[in-house]
């Protein structure tokens, strides 16, 4: 028999009339639901991980959680289903509060039309986020459906296979193909905190060394694409003005220029041997001056794995240092973060317009 | 609202956290006690790990006892450890980097100059700008004091940055102390500079009855006279006085809870709708309320006003001895421990709906909560009996488990037409991942910001005084009308309590 959202309601229904918490002598059951999370898996093993990951935001996000993923076996049914209920302790403890997580296993050639499907099922007047966890794709229906009906995407392009040409596609295309639709990028999130530490040594009197900045050095663990530390740059560049100068680039450069109100500003990109790849892509960055009274900002990794140190010298004085906990974050948390917020982040729509002024120009054909 | 500091520094624009305070130092006197060491350097350092703590921040503490530096520092990372026991080294000696500790008398000129000389050098070396704020936190009979010897030594001109004063409660022990503190204060400080704290202005649920009255269509316009019977605030608490007897038995549950907490609360619920989302408008809306308090006279302090005091009882199953069995407690001492009021606010909206405020120690729980009872249906078309039906109630709890209730009847599944109560309930904490904020931590913030909305006005606090002096002036020269102690340690307060429903179909809310 072919699946129908009647058929997921239903035993979504029945799921809910026993309740769990009668067996577990807890007094009450609260269905909380804040919002629609819909994930898309392009393999096996990328689906078993967003499956973590769902239960475990949902603790965090109650509400519609809607996995898509491919199935293991070419001799299973086009489409199966499963549903779950997602229950745990709220914080006033006496009660216990659930959500609903639906996972649909499909075959190859039915899983890229399950838009339709997928939209059925959702909860009404509760915002979509809709979550890519792989490789940018091309031409994918199912992306591009969701990706119109959506409030908001969440890519992350650490995990792209080409972030130049991805990130240059999504910078040429989002907005004219999605006007009513955010992106989000979990990679971003990542450089989030990097960016108030760098941020808050420019605070009160020491605002005025920003425009004097004439170096940024990033150093970046060795074997990886520096991503991140292409963002702070274009970050800087884009709340600064500075324009990109040079020729496009069809992969990541040691170094670059922009052209700032009060001349060139250098970028330079060194790979370093970090001992743990995993804490973070982003090992140390630096921002020297040149103004009449020469100073150097830096956010550099702490000995104490979990700590990171902002140090501001000026005139070889130093002004400023603070160390703060840096924890590595995984995927589930920062799509917490990033769920937090319904608002467009400005910031990040102006760092990929910088983003897609340097690197080369994607081929829209393929879109 | 973009602050001064977000304009400066474009590399603050979109980081989530926005509201970023200017460089600024905080003094604060009475550091070596109780209230800095648990509640104000923790929510210092959970600022500071959000990044919301400016980068040149100083805190100089100042207090009689005579200990270094290091030994003011080292009983604050001993306490911060209690709540955050993963502190590492490094991460408190960056947060603590530039504390300092200076001991002197509050009454000793002296140490107001040689703290003038500190605040400068600290702003030089730490770039804090000029800007300041003097947290009082000793016991209030030394406010004045400092007070005048901040002015005296010209800590309270804002020349090159901010001087403001932020002072604890209580605000007086009565209306005239309050209104001699109010003028000490202003001799020196402009209204603009004080922020007068009530800490449970600070908590989530206390500002969301702003949004969720001001923000929702659907609320307003059943919000008065024609549709609400009746509004019970009530805040208890299971605990004794334990250590505090001394400042209780001079106190009392009135000075303690009502004239500060929940006037404050009532006013917020019953308020016009402000005419911005800014400090004034709104304290010219909560004053309104406050000032049409309907005054008690010599009778109705008898019928809208019931004073209790715990005796032995049980609480959890353990015995817990009465209040004048505690340490520092008169053994034949009067003081309430539990108050009930009516109280009517003469507004055209609020014309005869009686406030119901109740708070005691020793009940059976620690709750805070607003419940707004609405008025009955007109007409029974399912039930007989007035007494069958349950009326609409939305409640409003403030702590613990923050959230919203409704209580609406629906029909039970079946042929008959049975009508049943349900509950519709959202809670803070199961539909949004963000924990909420510490009060202190959100006051210390607003402070620095500049921003006083949660804090009280001078005029506030004096109307609140003038509103609860007749019961004050009353029970203090009289003795209570049932012998004290009147109510169980461990149950829900006097049974006189219920004198002040009026109508059959009113209960005190069992929590
Ligand atoms: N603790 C809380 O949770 C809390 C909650 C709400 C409001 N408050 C208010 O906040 C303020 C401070 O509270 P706290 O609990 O920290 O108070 P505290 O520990 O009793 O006093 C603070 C400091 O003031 C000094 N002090 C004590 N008695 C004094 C006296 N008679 N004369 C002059 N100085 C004296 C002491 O320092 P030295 O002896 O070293 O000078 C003491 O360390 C009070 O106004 C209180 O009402 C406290």
């Amino acid at each position: 028999m072919a699946v129908s959202a009647q058929m997921i309601e239903k035993d979504l229904a029945e799921l809910w009339k026993s309740d769990p918490g009668e067996k577990t002598k807890i007094i009450g059951l609260q269905r909380v639901y804040t919002t629609n999370l819909v994930a898309y898996a392009s393999d096996h093993e990328e689906g078993y991980r967003a499956d973590l990951i769902m239960n475990d935001l949902a603790e965090k996000h109650p509400g519609r959680y809607i996995l898509i993923r491919p199935a293991a076996d070419k001799s299973e049914a086009p489409l199966r289903y499963y549903v779950l209920g997602h229950c745990f302790f709220g914080s006033g403890r006496e009660k216990k509060v659930c959500c609903d997580l639906i996972k649909l296993v499909a075959q190859n050639e039915v899983i890229e039309n399950l838009y339709g499907f997928t939209f059925s099922l959702l909860m009404p007047d509760l915002p979509v986020e809709f979550w890519w966890p792989g490789d940018l794709p091309y031409q994918n229906v199912y992306f591009d459906k969701m990706a119109e009906q959506s409030n908001r995407v969440w890519v992350d392009s650490s995990k792209f296979k080409d972030p130049i040409q991805s990130l240059s596609r999504l910078s040429a295309f989002w907005n004219s193909r999605y006007p009513h639709t955010l992106l989000g990028d979990l990679n971003w999130i990542r450089v989030q905190r990097w960016r108030a530490l760098i941020a808050e040594m420019f605070d009160g009197e020491w605002a005025k060394y920003l425009k004097d900045v004439k170096k940024v050095s990033i150093a970046y663990g060795k074997g990886t694409q520096p991503t991140r530390s292409f963002f702070l740059a274009c970050w800087l560049a884009a709340q600064m003005g500075w324009k990109y100068k040079g020729k496009r680039i069809s992969e990541f450069p040691e170094k670059f220029e922009f052209e700032g109100p009060q001349g060139e500003v250098e970028v330079v990109l060194t790979p370093v041997p970090v001992r743990d790849i995993k804490l973070d892509r982003i090992f140390a960055i630096g921002l020297t001056t040149d103004g009449n009274q020469p100073a150097l900002f830096t956010v550099i990794r702490d000995e104490d794995p979990h700590c990171v140190t902002a140090r501001s010298e000026i005139n070889q004085r130093v002004a400023f240092t603070r160390t703060v906990t840096f924890e590595h974050l995984q995927s589930n948390e920062l799509l917490n973060v990033g769920l937090k917020h319904m608002e467009p982040d400005f910031i990040w729509k102006q760092t990929l317009q910088v983003i897609g002024t340097v690197l080369e120009k994607p081929d829209l054909t393929l879109v | 609202m973009a602050t001064p500091i977000l304009m400066e520094n474009p590399l603050r624009q979109g980081l989530f956290a926005d509201r970023v305070p200017a460089p600024c130092s905080l003094v604060i006197y009475g550091a070596s006690g109780d209230l800095t060491h648990r509640k104000l350097v923790p929510a210092l350092f959970d600022l500071y790990e959000k990044h919301l703590l400016p980068a040149s921040f100083s805190l100089i503490g100042i207090s009689r006892s005579k200990i270094s530096d290091e030994e003011f520092k080292q009983g604050l990372k001993v306490a911060l450890k209690e709540s955050e026991p993963q502190l590492s080294d490094s991460l408190w000696n960056s947060f603590s980097q530039n504390f300092h500790y200076m001991a002197g008398g509050y009454d000793d000129f002296k140490t107001y100059q040689a703290l003038s000389q500190m605040l400068d050098q600290v702003d030089q070396e730490n770039g804090t700008s000029g800007n300041r704020i003097f947290y009082l936190s000793t016991p209030p009979n030394v406010f004045e004091n400092i007070i005048s010897n901040l002015g005296a030594a010209g800590l309270a001109k804002e020349e090159k940055g901010f001087a403001r004063i932020v002072i604890e409660k209580p605000f007086g022990h009565d209306l005239e102390s309050a209104q001699e503190l109010n003028q000490k204060v202003k001799e020196v400080f402009k209204e603009r500079q004080i922020y007068r704290i009530d800490h449970y202005l600070g908590k989530e649920t206390v500002q969301n009855l702003l949004v969720m009255r001001f923000a929702n269509s659907i609320f307003e316009p059943i919000w008065d006279r024609r549709y609400v019977d009746h509004i019970q605030i009530t805040a208890s608490e299971d605990m004794g006085v334990g250590s505090r007897a001394g400042y209780y038995e001079s106190s009392g549950i009135l000075r303690d809870m009502f004239q500060n907490h929940l006037f404050q609360v009532m006013s917020l619920v019953a308020m016009e709708p402000p005419v911005a989302f800014e400090a004034n408008a709104i304290r010219d809306e909560k004053l309104k309320i406050l000032k049409s308090i309907r005054p008690f006279n010599e009778n109705t302090v008898y019928q809208w006003a019931v004073r209790g005091q715990y005796g032995p009882g049980y609480l959890s199953g353990e015995k817990v001895p009465g209040y004048r069995e505690a340490e520092g407690v008169n053994p034949k001492s009067n003081t309430p421990t539990y108050a009930a009021l009516k109280i009517f606010l003469d507004t055209w909206r609020w014309h005869g709906v009686p406030f119901l405020l109740r708070s005691g120690k020793r009940l059976p729980k620690r709750t805070t909560e607003v419940a707004i009872q609405f008025k009955q249906p007109p007409n029974l078309l399912f039930k007989t009996n007035v007494s069958d039906l349950s009326p609409n109630v939305m409640v409003i709890r403030i702590q613990p488990d923050e959230g919203i209730t409704l209580k609406f009847e629906t029909k039970v599944p079946g042929m008959s037409m049975e009508v049943r109560t349900v509950n519709m309930d959202f809670r803070y904490g199961t539909s949004f991942a963000e924990g909420t904020s510490e009060a202190y931590e959100r006051l210390l913030l607003d402070c620095m910001l500049g921003d006083a909305t949660l804090f009280i006005r001078g005029d506030e606090v004096e109307a609140a005084w003038a509103a609860l002096m007749p019961v004050l002036n009353h029970w203090e020269t009289t003795e209570p009308e049932r012998h004290f102690p009147n109510y169980e340690a461990g149950t829900w307060g006097p049974a006189e309590a219920d004198n002040l429903l009026e109508k059959p179909w009113r209960k005190w809310r069992r929590l």
